[in-house]
């Protein structure tokens, strides 16, 4: 079972962070900046595997993939093959490229909450739920068009757009 | 770049990334939850969208780490929403924020369950996702059966029906006892027919929870597992979006293989063969190619491919293939192939035939340690750690301390622990082990655990031979500049201990070692003082009459730490100081400690905790289980009764128990209230206080009792004649002593050997008899293998051969002391004079430490075991078998209460015996007929003719006939067969009575032979 998805910063900031076993926000945050300790301290060009039993307990493996300012990071038990885990960030990685046309990370901190959406269509309470990222865009190309007919935000005020930019 | 399409949103982010610090982001926050609040408050101003937004913003303060603590009544509430975008975000940001026991779940169960039975599959699809992410028990209860009604409903889209598997999943996971799979190994066959490749993916996943909680029930879903395995390694068929890097779906590979690993074994040939050719196709065809994700795809199948042909038990050439690969691996430029590569060794290691092969990698494994990735570098010392054994021992663990000397400190410790539990458990000789453990404690004392030295000292206190090595060498590392303490206690405690046996040597006088420990009495900490100062009183003790110079010196010191502001070493100063006065008390006193009793080690129990692993239950993860208990050193002590766990620690006692003549011989008798004292402050000590520091608050106190026996000997001064207290005392302690629990079943063991040649006769924790035999004719060798478990000597070993009246046994001479974790073989040699059913015993007695053990085990020497098979054709058997006509030459007898047998497990159990079984030659298929011939000195060869008529109706019972030309011979051969197929005849443990006595035996009236032997009353126990 997949047991955490995170993406964050190379700072140490997290865009994005699924728990499927509940853990309370304090405890998140912990993990969280814990897991950042063992991401930082890795060279480049080393495997993608880590450690992180002392974080998340006994059991729990991690596979991460560096892209430019992020890092993906997803933690599961020894019922998942470690090497289809990394496929499966590809996979993710490749969707949001898809998405938003050549991805960067103000994309993903911007639309946080389409990030929720297209990981519930790759992994599902833990499990790996589709791994072709055609059938996850279509998917999410749904949920877009659902959301757009039914409500529209309006367009952004020049100041504000002013701002995104920095 | 795309925007989330809410303004507030938006702004409300980028604020949140223009902060400078952490302080103005938790004001901004701070402002934007008051915000949110007041608009909450007011519910009725709050358009749809306003909601949407500030939930979503909720959600975003969450994942930055602060505490929501309000809304969730309004988040939960928008999953009642009629519209999808309100809906939406209400489904996803409850998942995201409440856990299963919520109570607002409950609030909602309504919405959510008309969702998944509604008609529309957007809401279907959040609604799954909402419990299958948080899958609560009340969710489970009243949604399970909607679930799987979607997930085999042929109208949904498959967008909803993956989903609704993986929802079934997870509830199923969590609330096992809530799902109802009743009936569900029919229906699993008939979804893994599924076409769509998402739906088919999530099936596969529910399939691997389903049987891995019970894999009979759907053994009927292996071919299919297969099928699909087929295919999908064929590309045959395979929808272009589901080919991933040039690979057909590596996920759906990954996790067929991984339920196939649930089945314990496919007996099926057809299946196991189309199944290994898949394997081979995979293992062979899987090359490392320049594009990383096509790599990591394909050798995630790869990976896996090899999970399976391990857990498969395949044929050794399969294995050593893997081997091949892996050896590959683990030398490529892919880090993530080579991290995997010796992952996947270490699992390996469990497969028992390749081990050789593996080790053949040592030299690259050895490179991996210096691998830039740390997590290379564990994953080598694993596998060095896992493959290391007798052989190749000293050469890993040499690499290990040359390697701690550069490793991170993040690794240290476990590193410094790993090579002292294998240069304990693999230790080709025990001053090797000494020199190991020094050294670690030199390179890298902090990380060397108190355990680690407490248990050198164990090792040497118990092993005389040991002694003066170990002394020497705490003496000369006493010398070097810059000595870590832990160093200095454990060369102090050594030196202190057994300076005296290095007196000869320059350097070593009592003066010269007093002075080289005294130099670091100034430098050492609150925790080591103790014992330097127990050390400079048995400095003391051992050069009576004393040199006055050394002990003034001595005084002084004891005098200068009298007002110490520490208790436990003022206590010490004080007590040393009033002892030494004393003369010869301080001799007896403070004597060289007594052994310690032989337990577990503390250190190789952690190795064992840290290996057990609940993860997974597959037989790969068993048979390590099954492997670690075998650790040669373990002994099964019973718990000890002082209930300190890590009891190794309290029992370091550095001074031996007071006899009680100290009291009564010594002239002064004010010793004996100041002993009183220090015994109460003995039993008020907590028990945890007996951890911080070995010497403890237990100046005067011995090892606790299960070190101590009943044999008496064990205390030198015991003498005396013992008061009425000791007296009970002793009592106590001889109840104790019986406590040596034989390990496994006696009699099982004994029945065992009856039908095999080799394997375990008796084993308890110190000792280990096995046997190994070899029978011709009426003549029979076993050899007997009597192993000690231990790290201390068995003495007083005796053996003795009760013979019954029909055999000769002649037992070679067994040494009187068996070595530490020595093997000796003695063989027996056997006689058969003629037939009896009669057994002889072994009378075997040893001391460990105090404690006398002596056992009384049946010997293996049956009258099956003169018997040799004899296949007969019909001509040659009818004639014999009319021949012998009736009582006594042939007895019949019906036989009931029999075990159950079908007809070939009769013939396995007729071959086992030495009989040999010849189908056909009795017309009836229900019948059985068995020849062999019996040798004995009076009759040479005999031959033995049996016919076993079954009831097809009723397995319990059956017609024997059994005919020979000796009637004693058909007499007890047909007693024999018997006992064997009415099962398990339960003697009661090992008698006490086991010296033959004549008695006479009850006869069966069909027998005209009267056994007289006078060993006769043994048969009772076949």
């Amino acid at each position: 079972m997949i047991r955490a998805v995170i993406v964050m910063s190379t700072e140490g900031k997290s865009r994005l962070a699924r728990f499927y076993d509940y853990q309370p926000p304090e405890k998140q945050q912990e993990l969280i900046r814990r897991l950042y300790g063992v991401l930082s301290s890795r060279p480049e060009g080393v495997s993608n595997f880590a450690q992180v039993e002392a974080i998340f307990g006994p059991d729990t493996r991690m596979v991460y993939k560096h892209y430019a300012t992020l890092y993906f990071v997803f933690v599961f038990d020894s019922s998942e093959n470690e090497l289809a885990m990394l496929d499966l960030i590809q996979v993710f990685v490749e969707t949001l490229d898809k998405c938003f046309k050549n991805v960067c990370e103000l994309d993903i901190v911007f639309n946080f909450n389409k990030m929720h959406s297209i990981l519930d269509e790759i992994v599902f309470g833990g499990q790996v739920l589709e791994t072709s990222s055609d059938e996850v865009l279509k998917a999410v190309e749904e949920i877009t068009r659902l959301e757009k007919s039914a409500s529209s935000g309006g367009p952004l005020p020049k100041s504000v757009v002013g701002r995104l930019s920095r | 770049m795309a925007l989330s399409g809410m303004r507030g949103l938006s702004v409300f982010i980028s604020d949140i990334r223009n902060c400078q610090n952490k302080e103005q982001e938790r004001l901004r926050v701070d402002k934007e939850l008051g915000n949110i609040r007041t608009r909450f408050k007011n519910e009725k101003g709050l358009s749809p969208y306003e909601k949407k937004k500030y939930v979503w913003k909720m959600l975003y303060i969450y994942m930055l780490g602060y505490d929501v603590d309000f809304g969730h009544t309004e988040t939960v509430s928008l999953i009642s929403a009629p519209k999808y975008p309100e809906k939406q975000v209400g489904y996803i940001v409850t998942s995201c924020i409440l856990n299963e026991n919520h109570d607002f779940l409950r609030m909602v169960i309504n919405t959510v369950r008309n969702d998944i039975i509604g008609r529309n599959e957007t809401f279907q699809c959040l609604a799954l996702t909402m419990v299958g992410n948080i899958g609560g028990r009340e969710f489970a209860e009243s949604l399970a059966p909607d679930v799987q009604k979607l997930l085999i409903s042929s109208s949904c889209r498959p967008l909803v029906r993956k989903k609704a598997a993986l929802c079934l999943l997870r509830l199923y996971r969590k609330n096992p006892d809530v799902v109802n799979i009743e009936g569900w190994s029919d229906r699993m066959t008939q979804l893994l027919d599924e076409r769509d490749f998402g739906v088919l993916t999530s099936v596969m996943s529910l399939f691997v929870a389903l049987v891995s909680n019970n894999t009979d029930a759907y053994w009927n879903c292996l071919p299919k597992c297969v099928k699909i395995l087929e295919r999908l390694t064929r590309n045959q068929d395979i929808p272009q979006e589901y080919t991933y890097y040039g690979i057909p779906s590596p996920w759906l590979q990954v996790k067929t293989m991984r339920a196939l690993q649930y089945f314990p074994a496919i007996e099926d040939p057809n299946i196991r063969r189309s199944l290994f050719e898949v394997l081979q196709r995979i293992l062979m065809g899987t090359d490392v190619v320049k594009n990383v994700n096509k790599n990591n795809a394909s050798h995630a199948v790869l990976f896996e491919a090899l999970a399976l042909v391990m857990h498969l038990d395949a044929e050794k050439e399969m294995m050593s293939q893997c081997v091949a690969l892996l050896g590959k691996f683990i030398a490529v430029r892919e880090p993530n192939i080579r991290y995997l590569g010796l992952e996947n060794m270490s699992r390996m290691l469990l497969v028992i035939d390749v081990q050789d092969i593996i080790k053949r990698h040592q030299a690259q494994i050895v490179t991996s340690l210096k691998d830039p990735d740390i997590s290379i570098r564990r994953r080598a010392l694993d596998l060095l750690y896992g493959m290391c054994d007798v052989s190749n021992a000293k050469d890993i663990v040499e690499e290990l301390l040359q390697y701690l000397s550069t490793a991170e400190f993040a690794m240290r410790e476990e590193l410094a622990l790993k090579a002292a539990i294998l240069a304990e458990k693999f230790a080709p000789d025990l001053s090797w082990y000494v020199d190991v453990i020094l050294q670690l404690i030199d390179k890298a004392g902090d990380f060397v655990s108190d355990d680690i030295w407490y248990r050198v000292v164990q090792f040497v206190t118990n092993n005389e031979d040991l002694q003066p090595y170990a002394a020497a060498k705490a003496r000369e590392y006493l010398d070097k500049p810059a000595l870590h303490e832990t160093m200095v206690k454990v060369s102090a405690y050594l030196l202190g201990e057994y300076s005296h046996l290095l007196i000869r040597r320059p350097g070593c006088s009592p003066k010269e070692i007093f002075a080289i420990i005294n130099e670091k009495l100034a430098t050492v900490s609150t925790a080591t003082i103790p014992i330097l100062l127990s050390t400079f009183a048995k400095i003391l003790m051992h050069s009576q009459p004393a040199d006055p110079e050394l002990q003034d010196q001595i005084w002084l010191i004891f005098r200068k730490y009298e007002s110490y502001i520490d208790v436990e070493i003022q206590q010490r100063a004080v007590e040393y100081f009033a002892l030494s006065k004393k003369g010869a008390a301080l001799m007896d006193i403070l004597a060289e400690m007594p052994k310690f009793p032989e337990r577990q080690s503390s250190l190789l129990k952690k190795a064992e905790d840290t290996e057990i692993d609940t993860a997974e239950q597959s037989a790969i993860k068993i048979r390590a289980q099954q492997q670690t208990s075998n650790a040669l050193v373990v002994t099964d002590q019973p718990p000890p009764t002082n209930g300190t766990a890590p009891t190794g620690v309290g029992q370091l006692a550095l001074v031996k128990i007071p006899n009680q003549n100290v009291d009564s011989a010594s002239p002064d008798h004010s010793i004996t209230p100041e002993n009183g004292v220090i015994s109460k402050s003995v039993s008020e000590a907590p028990a945890s206080d007996l951890l911080v520091d070995l010497l403890g608050p237990l100046a005067i106190e011995g090892p606790p009792a299960p070190a101590v026996s009943g044999e008496q000997t064990s205390f030198p001064g015991l003498n005396a004649t013992p008061s009425p207290v000791d007296a009970l005392a002793l009592a106590i302690l001889s109840d104790q002593s019986t406590g040596v629990q034989p390990i496994g079943n006696i009699d099982e063991r004994f029945h065992a050997l009856c039908l095999k040649d080799s394997g375990v006769l008796y084993e308890d924790p110190y000792i280990q008899i096995g046997v190994k035999a070899e029978w011709r004719g009426h003549h029979g060798r076993l050899v007997l293998f009597l192993g000690n478990k231990n790290t201390a000597s068995l003495s007083s070993v005796k053996a003795l051969i009760l013979p019954p009246a029909h055999l000769k046994m002649e037992l070679s001479l067994v040494p009187d002391t068996i070595p530490p974790r020595a093997q000796v073989q003695c063989p027996l040699v056997v006689m058969n004079l003629h037939a009896s059913r009669d057994v002889g015993a072994l009378d075997l007695s040893y001391k460990f430490e105090a404690t006398l053990v002596n056992v009384k085990l049946r010997l293996p020497a049956v009258l099956n075991k003169f018997l040799q098979p004899i296949q007969m054709t019909a001509e040659e058997f009818f004639p014999q078998w009319k021949a012998l006509a009736g009582p006594p030459l042939k007895l019949q007898e019906v036989v009931r209460g029999v075990k159950p047998m079908l007809l070939p497990e009769m013939a396995d159990l007729f071959a086992s015996l030495r009989f040999a079984v010849t189908p056909g030659l009795d017309v009836n298929p229900n019948n059985l007929v068995a020849t062999t011939s019996f040798y004995s000195e009076t009759t040479h060869a005999v031959l033995c003719l049996v016919r076993v008529e079954t009831d097809p109706t009723d397995r319990t019972q059956l017609r024997l006939t059994v005919a020979s030309g000796d009637p004693t011979l058909t007499f007890e051969l047909k007693e024999l067969i018997k006992d064997h197929m009415v099962g398990l005849p339960m003697a009661p443990p090992v008698p006490a009575p086991l010296l033959p006595q004549p008695q006479p035996q009850p006869q069966p009236p069909s027998v005209a032979v009267a056994s007289d032997d006078p060993g006769a009353i043994l048969a009772g126990l076949l």
